[in-house]
């Protein structure tokens, strides 16, 4: 459903991403992994149109979208949440949920919004939280919100930015149960993370980044194998 | 006692006026992230608007309330297009340098095109007086309190309660995620410039009644819209009617006790800012 084609960024000198080509299959939990400064987060920008890729082409569901602004693609379907919360904070979790279930979906009407919320707080585990101001939330929550936020867009295809990072491996793998059931109810991840455990109990596929280019790529097993990705994980000359 | 009251009084009419031109500005700051110079000249068209079509056509003030709204809207959002929007990712100063050249530019120009005489509306109720209780109220300086406080009750209306509203409370609070949700930032950026403006514009007719038009009323409102704001707390919108209303009510009681007081007045508003920021930074160290 989402297909790269020679992806590039530069960033002054830098080639942050270089010819990155890639696809998303419907149905699909598919981690993108390497090294700190591997390219991994400029890519997920790309993608989520924060970045304007400098070449290549990004298709979603069939349509060209390597140059469209950020909430034509989070219209066609793409939802993302960050490593780093963006909670609205003066607003309370109803709202910044309505916020994403209003806009995420042109043509949504207020009470259908009204509906996707109350699923997703559900969902989230949010529900008993939803008059509480997005601001005095405890980091488990704020991760909550940020992921809740994004589904209430309705999206096709979610993107993770190391959701799990920071959270205590209990609450890192309830957050794994939580995505796992967000595939199974049809959306499709693309998901970033540095926590190898939760990496092998998500991921059906595997692509592993090194210096803005993909080094491997298969199921979880094969690219640990790989020397590539050792050598890229452990050092040159390791 | 009765001085003392009618003081009080007169503060608050003119907070009114005061709420209305600070909420614009803090709309432009706080929506849009623009420190804007040429707050007071969209006052200043609006009130020139008032003028216009009065001495030309004898409109009443109350009829070009609706007029500069609209078109004063309709200047901030081609200011917001053509000057703002390309520099909105530029340095602040740069971005300061350019509304306070707008500003600098605007007041220039209505020199120009209308002379530096100021000019009053005055519609055949401009004298009107109520009393009660010992105490007088100005006709005008009360429907414009009235007015001011319905369309700021708009405004919150607006914001609080509909569809566009939660979308531009969304791109107030935070840069990243709105589009990422779906948001047109940029139309809601040139929504908040255009209100911006048409909330100055509004202020201006009821000061062309009030005050005067003139090619440089809008400058002390700038600066007092400025005061207030920061008083309030950046982009704080309802810390903007606690503000107005402390300020107008500090003017007041110095142009009444003070000797001399109408020359102490202007630094009543200067005194209010380096008190509020001194304080805050003391409270934060």
């Amino acid at each position: 459903m989402l297909r790269l084609r020679g992806v590039s960024k530069t960033f002054g000198g830098l080639r942050a991403v270089q010819g990155v080509s890639l696809e998303v299959q419907p149905g699909e939990i598919l981690a993108v992994i390497g090294p700190n400064g591997a390219g991994k987060s400029t890519l997920l920008n790309l993608i989520s149109g924060l970045l304007s890729a400098d070449s290549g082409r990004i298709e979603f569901l069939g349509q060209d979208l390597t140059h469209a602004a950020p909430e034509v693609r989070a219209w066609r379907g793409l939802g993302r949440a960050f490593q780093i919360v963006q909670p609205f904070p003066e607003m309370s979790v109803r709202e910044n949920l309505m916020v994403g279930a209003l806009y995420g979906t042109p043509g949504t009407s207020v009470q259908a919004a009204r509906k996707v919320v109350e699923r997703v707080l559900e969902l989230s585990g949010l529900a008993g939280k939803a008059q509480h101001p997005a601001g005095e939330l405890s980091l488990l929550e704020d991760k909550r919100l940020e992921l809740a936020r994004a589904l209430a867009t309705q999206p096709k295809l979610l993107l993770l930015d190391e959701v799990m990072a920071g959270l205590r491996p209990a609450e890192a793998q309830d957050a794994v149960r939580l995505v796992r059931s967000i595939r199974d109810s049809g959306v499709s991840v693309l998901f970033i993370e540095h926590l190898m455990p939760v990496v092998r109990a998500l991921a059906d596929r595997v692509v592993v980044l090194d210096y803005g280019q993909v080094i491997a790529e298969g199921r979880y097993a094969e690219v640990a194998e790989n020397p590539k990705v050792r050598e890229a994980y452990l050092g040159r000359g390791a | 006692m009765e001085l003392l009251l009618q003081t009080l009084l007169n503060g608050m009419l003119s907070a009114g006026v005061y709420a209305l031109v600070a909420s614009g500005l803090a709309l432009a700051v706080g929506v849009v992230g623009i420190v804007n110079f040429a707050h007071g000249e969209f006052l200043m068209i609006g009130a020139f608007i008032s003028y216009l079509l009065f001495a030309s056509r004898g409109i009443d003030p109350l009829v070009s309330l609706g007029v500069a709204a609209v078109a004063v809207f309709l200047i901030g959002a081609i200011t917001y297009y053509g000057l703002i929007r390309p520099v909105l990712s530029a340095p602040e100063l740069n971005q300061m340098l350019l509304t306070f050249g707008l500003s600098v530019l605007l007041q220039n120009l209505a020199l120009l095109l209308f002379g530096a005489d100021t000019r009053v509306v005055s519609p055949p109720y401009q004298g009107s007086t109520l009393s009660l209780g010992g105490l007088s109220f100005g006709g005008v300086p009360l429907a414009a309190f009235v007015l001011s406080v319905l369309i700021l009750l708009g405004l919150y209306w607006f914001l609080g309660r509909t569809r566009l509203g939660l979308a531009v409370r969304a791109v107030a609070q935070n840069r990243l995620a709105p589009g990422l949700l779906g948001i047109e930032t940029q139309r809601v950026y040139l929504l908040a410039f255009g209100l911006s403006a048409a909330l100055a514009g509004v202020a201006g007719v009821m000061l062309s009644v009030m005050l005067y038009a003139s090619p440089t009323v809008g400058f002390a409102f700038t600066l007092k819209a400025f005061a207030i704001v920061v008083m309030a707390g950046l982009g704080n919108l309802r810390g903007v009617l606690w503000a107005a209303l402390i300020l107008a009510l500090a003017e007041a009681l110095v142009s009444t006790y003070v000797p001399g007081g109408g020359g102490w007045v202007e630094a009543v508003f200067f005194l209010v800012i380096f008190g509020t920021l001194t304080w805050r930074s003391w409270r934060r160290a």
